[in-house]
């Protein structure tokens, strides 16, 4: 006879029979009803022996089979759970040591904890305020090209909007917004610079962004409508009541204001002072046919509501259809359109084009697994404790049961003492948090864009849900083990549970605290000197003192002009990008005379620039300013690339680059001209006079506050309008590696955290052993053993696990290293012996120190102390 | 008589129990009491009955016989008594003689 599940009689039938079956008949009955089912399946079949067997169990219901109605559960659980709670408090307080180290533990990986939660809490509240935000969704492509890579965009051209709204009918509405708009309103003699976008009609309709006045509705039917966040119209009138004024838009065009909302919220993805009528758009471009053009999709966003009720099937096929329709036209290349909901954009996967502020999906996951390792670390040491002490609470959990507790009973009181620990722990956790949130915040630019880390009453609640959860857990073990001693197995004698289990899975719970510590540590060390070789990589011209302040279309000889007057500026130069620090600009070169073409990096600059950054000619010379647009500087790179020979063999060759032919004049040694993340590639400075979009100054001076003013006020003279910005090239270097940083800072933290844990989790170890085994140690002594001879043995465990942990820690963290936070570096630092030993040292330190201690003291002891008490 | 009052269902389980002497536990006795009757009884009356029987002392019970069609639960095997046999014999003869008494003609022609 089988029995497997599905030959069985029906499950719940047999549930509901054991349930009300007096269990004295239990065994009979149902041995009787199983024995008839399993004959009827033989001759009826599965489907109607069941059946028989239901309508048995039914007719089992009668007063004699029926059990008496027992009191399970006694009615004085209250006075129960408070004989937990002052017996946990009790302990608590007799065990100092021991409270000290769990408490404290658990709070220091709380506060991780804390931190998760608030983070990803807030994170999840963007855009939440959208009434419709489960029906909106955001049209996101992949663009294949050749056998490149997919690239993935959050952009789409503006015509799939326009499409769908002529020729489709799946949705309710379509909004189209348009990046990039920004301009100087003018109101009288005040001038205001705002930014935002374009966007078509329904976009009030589909969003929300309340309106504090005119109509959401109409606000940007008309191609000549302003509609002005409630700070834009303070900044620009002074008041917020301005529907229908006219501004003067960059001195062009005449808006009116047609509606003032409210500014958007910081939990919004997208952010804008102003907006304006999609139709202003097109005025503007009424000669620039490109602009519906399928391939430019680099500027625009597609939002779509969905009907009530309606679903995305549809809508993604009219996508499909039109995308097969447009995609022929595109030249090697193809646009596969998707949609995706608005609550999945913030956070969400990784894009390219976003409107707003951007969070990984991934970096959660990061935080969560961080937090849920450090977490499990101290819930490891809570555990360690309370099983090694199993002994001591081994007689009480004796009588309790002798009096008559049962086994979930005596599990529910040790879990109840867990959650009181913790909650303890929740306690010194929030203050601890607090104390923490600034420097969290400060960890990164994007943590400190998206989050404040505020808390609110559902927070609150997250805590203590949080920490009740993390006492259950790190309960679990030591209650299963404790619940399971057996009354007469403690009665014989305490002595013969030593040997009890719980002893390998200590040791597990260990070795995994102190990889975690040891990996920390490397992790740290190998990050930091990361950061410290990317800011102090040698990249072949001089960053040193350069400041680069940006045009914003004033008139670059003015400018440049008027600051070379200040005597604090050595050197000006002209550019139009800042190489090294993350952006790039590339176009396809062809090498005339030798037939040959390959990608090359360009940089519009004037000539002063390529002595000012202190760029090292091999050949030639550079080139003169406003003689010839067509001479280019390249690098040894593209010289090779192209097999022109020695760099002196390159001057006068040409290469078609940006559509014209360009004759070489000089040639410059590589420099690493993008992030480390990259090879050095072939390389042109071009020498196009229009297209500057930076001013280099080489800056030598004593006061650097003194001068930056100096510089400030000759900037506002020039454009009172917008702000000065510039920022020092090192300054910038230090920003394209943030992420490094912000690395090695929280890895940091984390190994703090760790070590701290594992290292309170230790002495408890070592006080508990040397405790335990006083006895064994005195006699020892007293038959001649010496202090270091004590010292060995009592080490010897720890030393065999370190060795062990180590051996899984270094390989770990190297892989982790390699993989998560360098991953594509082209330049790495060369790992040396040092990197790795010196985080084992200190590991090895701290131990040694902690159990070496414990040890001593335990040896040192004078023997008849220990022997006469018994 | 007073008290041990056999009720018809009760008899024809005892009997049954008899009839199938070493062998005589639920779905035996179930399986037994239905062919003869050719009514189908319901193992929870048939338990009702067994557990008066019981208490009158009419019939012990023991434990014996696991086997892997039942679940690998236990048989109950239930014997008469001797009180139970009395009681049976007592209503037998009771029954005999209100017979004997009967007048052929009430009983018509067979």
């Amino acid at each position: 006879m089988s029995s497997t599940d599905e030959n069985r009689p029906p499950k719940s039938a047999y549930k509901l029979f054991k349930w009300f079956c007096d269990s004295r008949y239990f065994e009979e009955l149902q041995g009787d009803l199983e024995e008839h089912f399993y004959r009827n399946r033989e001759s009826l079949g599965h489907k109607k022996a069941s059946s028989i067997y239901w309508k048995s169990v039914l007719g089992m219901i009668r007063p004699s089979v029926i059990s008496q109605i027992k009191i399970k559960y006694p009615l004085n659980n209250s006075a129960m759970f408070r004989n937990y709670s002052l017996v946990a408090l009790r302990s608590i307080a007799r065990n100092k040591l021991f409270s000290f180290i769990n408490i404290i533990g658990l709070a220091i990986s709380m506060v991780v904890g804390l931190l998760a939660i608030a983070f990803i809490t807030e994170l999840y509240s963007y855009d939440a305020f959208h009434e419709k935000k489960d029906r909106i969704h955001r049209v996101i492509i992949t663009q294949h090209e050749g056998d490149q890579e997919p690239a993935f965009y959050a952009s789409v051209s503006p015509l799939l909007g326009r499409q769908l709204e002529t020729d489709y009918t799946s949705f309710e509405k379509v909004v189209t917004i348009y990046r990039n708009l920004n301009g100087d309103v003018k109101k009288g003699d005040n001038t205001v610079s705002l930014n935002g976008f374009y966007a078509t009609e329904d976009f009030f309709d589909v969003f929300t962004f309340p309106m504090i006045h005119g109509s959401p509705s109409s606000a940007l039917s008309d191609p000549f409508s302003l509609v002005l966040t409630e700070t834009s119209a303070l900044k620009v009138f002074g008041k917020i009541d301005v529907v229908g004024e006219v501004i003067s838009w960059n001195n062009q065009n005449q808006l009116k204001v047609t509606g003032v909302v409210k500014d958007p919220p910081r939990t919004s993805h997208m952010n804008f002072q102003a907006i304006a009528s999609f139709g202003f758009l097109e005025k503007l471009n009424a000669r620039n046919t490109g602009l519906m053009s399928w391939q430019n999709m680099w500027n625009s966003h597609v939002y779509i509501l969905l009907p009530e009720s309606g679903s995305t099937t549809n809508l993604q096929a009219d996508l499909d259809k039109i995308a097969a329709q447009e995609n022929p036209k595109l030249y090697n290349s193809s646009f596969e359109p998707e949609l995706q909901s608005l609550t999945s954009i913030f956070p969400g996967r990784k894009l390219n084009n976003q409107l707003g502020a951007r969070m990984e999906l991934k970096n959660i996951n990061y935080i969560v697994i961080l937090a849920i390792i450090v977490l499990a670390s101290a819930a490891f040491n809570y555990t360690n404790l309370s099983i090694a002490r199993t002994l001591k609470r081994a007689k009480e959990v004796g009588v309790r049961k002798v009096v008559g507790a049962q086994r979930r009973q005596v599990f529910l009181q040790f879990i109840i003492e867990a959650v009181i620990v913790s909650l303890m722990a929740l306690v010194i956790a929030y203050f601890l948090f607090q104390l923490v949130r600034p420097e969290f915040l400060s960890l990164n630019r994007d943590i400190q864009r998206t989050s404040t880390l505020e808390l609110s009453a559902i927070h609150y609640l997250y805590f203590l849900l949080f920490s009740v959860g993390v006492g259950i857990l790190s309960g679990f073990f030591p209650s299963v083990i404790l619940s399971r001693l057996k009354p007469s197995a403690i009665v014989k004698g305490v002595s013969r549970l030593k040997s009890a289990s719980g002893l390998s899975l200590r040791k597990l719970l260990v070795g995994i605290q102190f990889t975690l510590s040891i990996g920390f540590v490397l992790l740290v060390g190998l990050a930091g000197k990361q950061y410290d070789f990317a800011l102090n990589y040698d990249l072949g011209f001089e960053t040193e003192n350069i400041l680069n302040i940006y045009l914003q279309n004033n008139d670059v000889d003015l400018l440049s002009n008027s600051l070379a007057q200040l005597p604090e500026v050595e050197t000006i130069s002209k550019s139009s990008w800042v190489p090294s620090v993350g952006g790039i600009w590339t176009n396809r070169g062809k090498y005339i005379e030798g037939n040959d073409s390959t990608t090359v990096n360009l940089m519009n600059v004037n000539g002063a620039y390529i002595s000012n950054l202190g760029h090292e000619l091999l050949a030639g010379d550079i080139f003169t300013d406003g003689l010839d647009r067509t001479q280019i500087v390249v690098n040894e790179q593209l010289v090779k690339r192209f097999r022109m020979g020695e760099p002196i063999d390159a001057l006068g060759k040409r290469v078609r680059l940006q559509g014209r032919n360009r004759t070489i004049v000089g040639v410059v040694r590589d420099f690493q001209h993008a992030t480390l993340d990259n090879e050095v590639a072939p390389f042109a400075f071009l020498s196009e006079p229009n297209g500057y979009r930076l001013l280099n100054l080489k800056i030598s001076s004593d006061d650097m506050a003194e001068t930056m003013l100096k510089i400030e006020a000759a900037w506002s003279e020039l454009d009172p309008v917008h702000e000065f910005q510039a920022f020092f090239y090192q300054d910038r270097i230090e920003r394209a590696y943030a992420s490094l940083s912000t690395s090695t800072k929280t890895l940091g933290l984390l190994a703090i955290i760790a070590i701290v844990i594992s290292i309170l989790g230790l002495l408890g170890m070592a006080v508990y052993t040397t405790e335990s085994r006083i006895k064994e140690l005195t006699i020892r002594k007293v038959l001649g053993a010496t202090t270091s001879h004590l010292l060995r043995l009592l080490s010897r465990n720890f030393v065999i696990m370190f060795v062990v942990t180590s051996a899984v820690a270094v390989p770990l963290s190297l892989y982790a290293f390699k993989e998560l936070i360098i991953p594509g570096m082209v330049h790495t630092i060369n790992i040396g012996f040092w990197d790795l030993s010196r985080g084992l040292l200190i590991i090895f330190g701290l131990t040694a120190v902690i159990i070496g201690s414990q040890a001593l003291k335990a040896a040192r002891n004078n023997p008849v102390k220990n022997l006469r008490s018994e | 008589m007073k008290g041990t009052y056999l009720g018809e269902f009760q008899e024809l389980v005892l009997l049954t129990i008899l009839v199938l002497a070493e062998n005589a536990y639920g779905v035996t006795i179930q399986d037994e009491l239905g062919s003869r009757t050719g009514r189908n009884i319901s193992r929870g009356a048939l338990h009702t009955a067994l557990t008066r029987l019981d208490e009158k002392g009419f019939i012990t019970s023991e434990y014996g016989g696991a086997t892997a069609e039942r679940g690998g639960r236990r048989k109950r095997f239930y014997k008469v008594t001797n009180q139970g046999t009395k009681a049976l014999e007592e209503s037998k003869t009771l029954r005999d003689q209100l017979w004997s008494e009967v007048p052929k003609v009430a009983l018509g022609k067979s």
